[in-house]
C-alpha cells in the first residue's frame, strides 16, 4: 500500500505533501505522518525552504506551523489570477498590528497601554481579517488572552516568517528593552 | 493602500499665522493627536517641554470631528498630565522632601510621558513601514475552490470591459418569446363541487325518469372526486327521505327511486 519507506522524509515528499494539504502543517504533525521526530522534520523543512528560493512557491512558517506560498515576485500575477484585492488598514489598525507583531504574545492591556486608547474595535477588526489570532491566555490574573500574528499576516505583508519584519529602531529597540524591564 | 486618518492643515489666524489643524482618525487614541500636535510644529518629542504643548492640544481636542465620547477619558487624561507639566514648571519647585518620603518620589509626569510618546511612535512608524509592504501583492496559500472560482472568472479575458446589463436584459426577452405561454395543469385546477349541486342532478335525472341507475347517470364522468360528492348526495337524500336506494348484489346496480314511485 505505502511504498514510502518510514524515517526522514525526502524533500520531494515535504513538497508534495503540502501541495495537497490546502492547509499549514504542524511539525509534530508531519514527523507523526514521516515516521520520525520533529528535529528531523526541522531540518529537512530548512533544506526545503533553501531550495524553495528559485522555485515559484517558497515555505512560511508561523510558529509551530508551516505552509506552502506562492513566491512574493509572483504576487501580482496570482492576484490577478484569483481577482485578489488590496488589504487596506487605517493608520490605528497598522499601529496595532505592528504591536502585536513585533511584541506577541500580547494582551490587549498592553495595546491598550501603548496606544494610549481602548483597542477592542481595532484589535476585533484585525481579528475578524485573521491578520491577528489568539494564541492562547496569560498566566496572570483574569487569564486575558495572548495575540499574535498569523499566516494570513505573513501573506499579506510578503512575510515568509517573522524574522523578515523590518527591525526596530536602535533607540526604540533600547526602549523596548527598559518598558520590558 | 491605507485609509488616511491622521491629517494635518494649516489654517491662517486672524494674526496671519498659519495654525495647524489636525484631524485623526475615529480610533485614533490621545497620543496620536499629541504626536501629530509636535510634529506639526516640527518639534523634536525627545527635546520639547510638553507643558507649554497643553494649550495646542486642548485646542486641537476641541476641533476634533466626529463622535469621541467612548474615548473622550483617554484624551481627558493625557490633557490633565499636559496640564499637571505645565504647573509644575510655572510654579517654584518645592524643596525636594527627604528620601523615602512623598508618593511622587521619583515620579516625573513629564518624562513618564515623553516616554509613552516614544514608544507609540515607534509601533507608529513600525505600522507605517508595514503599510509600504502592503503595496506588495503578498503570498497565496493553495485554496479549496479558490482556483475552480478563478477558473470560472478567466473564462472572461480580465481586460475585457464588464458586461452590459441591456444585453442581459435582451437576452432574457428574447428567452420569453422562445417559450411558449405556460399551460396549467389540469389536476391543478381549483374548483368546487358541492353535495346540494350534484343533489340537484340526481333530482333532474329522477324527474325525466322514475327510476334512474347511479352507475348509468356517472357515466361519462372521469373525475373520482364528482362520482364521490355524488354517492355522497345520494345517501344525504336518502336521509331526508326524498330517495330510496336499492342494489340487489355487491358491485350491481345502484337503482334509486322516489318514494312512492314503486318497488322494483
Amino acid at each position: 500500500m505505502n511504498a514510502d519507506p518510514p524515517g526522514e522524509p525526502t524533500l520531494a515528499q515535504l513538497e508534495a505533501l503540502f501541495f495537497v494539504a490546502e492547509r499549514p502543517l504542524s511539525r509534530r504533525e508531519i514527523a507523526r505522518l514521516a515516521g520520525t521526530d520533529v528535529g528531523t522534520v526541522d531540518e529537512r523543512l530548512g533544506d526545503l525552504q533553501v531550495a524553495l528560493r528559485e522555485r515559484g512557491i517558497r515555505l512560511v512558517a508561523a510558529g509551530e506551523r508551516v505552509e506552502l506560498v506562492t513566491a512574493p515576485e509572483a504576487g501580482a500575477l496570482i492576484a490577478r489570477y484569483i481577482g485578489a484585492e488590496g488589504l487596506r488598514l487605517t493608520p490605528a489598525g497598522l499601529e496595532t498590528l505592528a504591536i502585536v507583531a513585533y511584541r506577541q504574545p500580547v494582551t490587549r492591556s498592553l495595546i491598550d497601554g501603548i496606544r494610549g486608547v481602548d483597542s477592542e474595535y481595532v484589535l476585533r477588526t484585525l481579528l475578524h481579517r485573521r491578520l491577528v489570532v489568539e494564541l492562547g491566555r496569560a498566566d496572570t490574573p483574569g487569564r486575558p488572552y495572548l495575540y499574535g500574528t498569523g499566516f494570513e499576516f505573513l501573506e499579506r505583508f510578503g512575510l515568509t516568517s517573522l524574522d523578515d519584519l523590518p527591525p526596530l529602531e536602535a533607540e526604540i529597540a533600547a526602549t523596548l528593552a527598559g518598558e520590558d524591564a | 493602500m491605507t485609509a488616511p486618518s491622521l491629517e494635518v492643515t494649516l489654517r491662517p489666524d486672524r494674526a496671519g499665522t498659519a495654525t495647524p489643524v489636525i484631524r485623526i482618525g475615529a480610533f485614533d487614541g490621545p497620543l496620536a493627536l499629541l504626536l501629530a500636535v509636535i510634529e506639526a510644529r516640527r518639534l523634536d518629542v525627545l527635546t520639547v517641554p510638553l507643558g507649554d504643548l497643553a494649550e495646542a492640544f486642548l485646542e486641537a481636542l476641541a476641533h476634533l470631528e466626529g463622535d469621541r465620547l467612548p474615548s473622550l477619558s483617554s484624551f481627558v487624561e493625557v490633557a490633565a498630565q499636559l496640564i499637571l507639566i505645565k504647573s509644575r514648571a510655572l510654579l517654584p519647585r518645592p524643596p525636594a522632601p527627604p528620601p523615602g518620603e512623598g508618593l511622587e518620589e521619583g515620579f516625573d509626569p513629564e518624562e513618564e510621558l515623553r516616554r509613552r510618546l516614544v514608544l507609540y511612535r515607534a509601533y507608529r512608524d513600525a505600522g507605517r513601514r508595514l503599510a509600504e509592504r502592503l503595496a506588495w501583492p503578498g503570498l497565496f496559500h493553495r485554496e479549496a475552490g479558490v482556483a475552480a472560482a478563478a477558473g470560472l472568472a478567466g473564462a472572461r479575458p480580465p481586460q475585457e470591459p464588464p458586461l452590459d446589463p441591456a444585453a442581459l436584459a435582451d437576452a432574457l426577452r428574447g428567452l420569453a418569446r422562445l417559450l411558449p405561454p405556460p399551460e396549467l395543469a389540469p389536476g391543478r385546477l381549483v374548483r368546487e363541487i358541492t353535495m346540494e349541486e350534484r343533489a340537484d342532478a340526481i333530482r333532474a335525472a329522477l324527474r325525466a325518469a322514475p327510476v334512474i341507475v347511479l352507475q348509468e347517470l356517472l357515466r361519462g364522468v372521469r373525475d373520482r372526486v364528482v362520482a364521490a360528492v355524488t354517492f355522497l348526495a345520494m345517501l344525504e337524500l336518502v336521509k331526508r327521505r326524498e330517495l330510496i336506494v336499492e342494489q340487489a348484489e355487491p358491485w350491481g346496480p345502484i337503482v334509486c327511486r322516489r318514494p312512492g314511485e314503486g318497488g322494483a
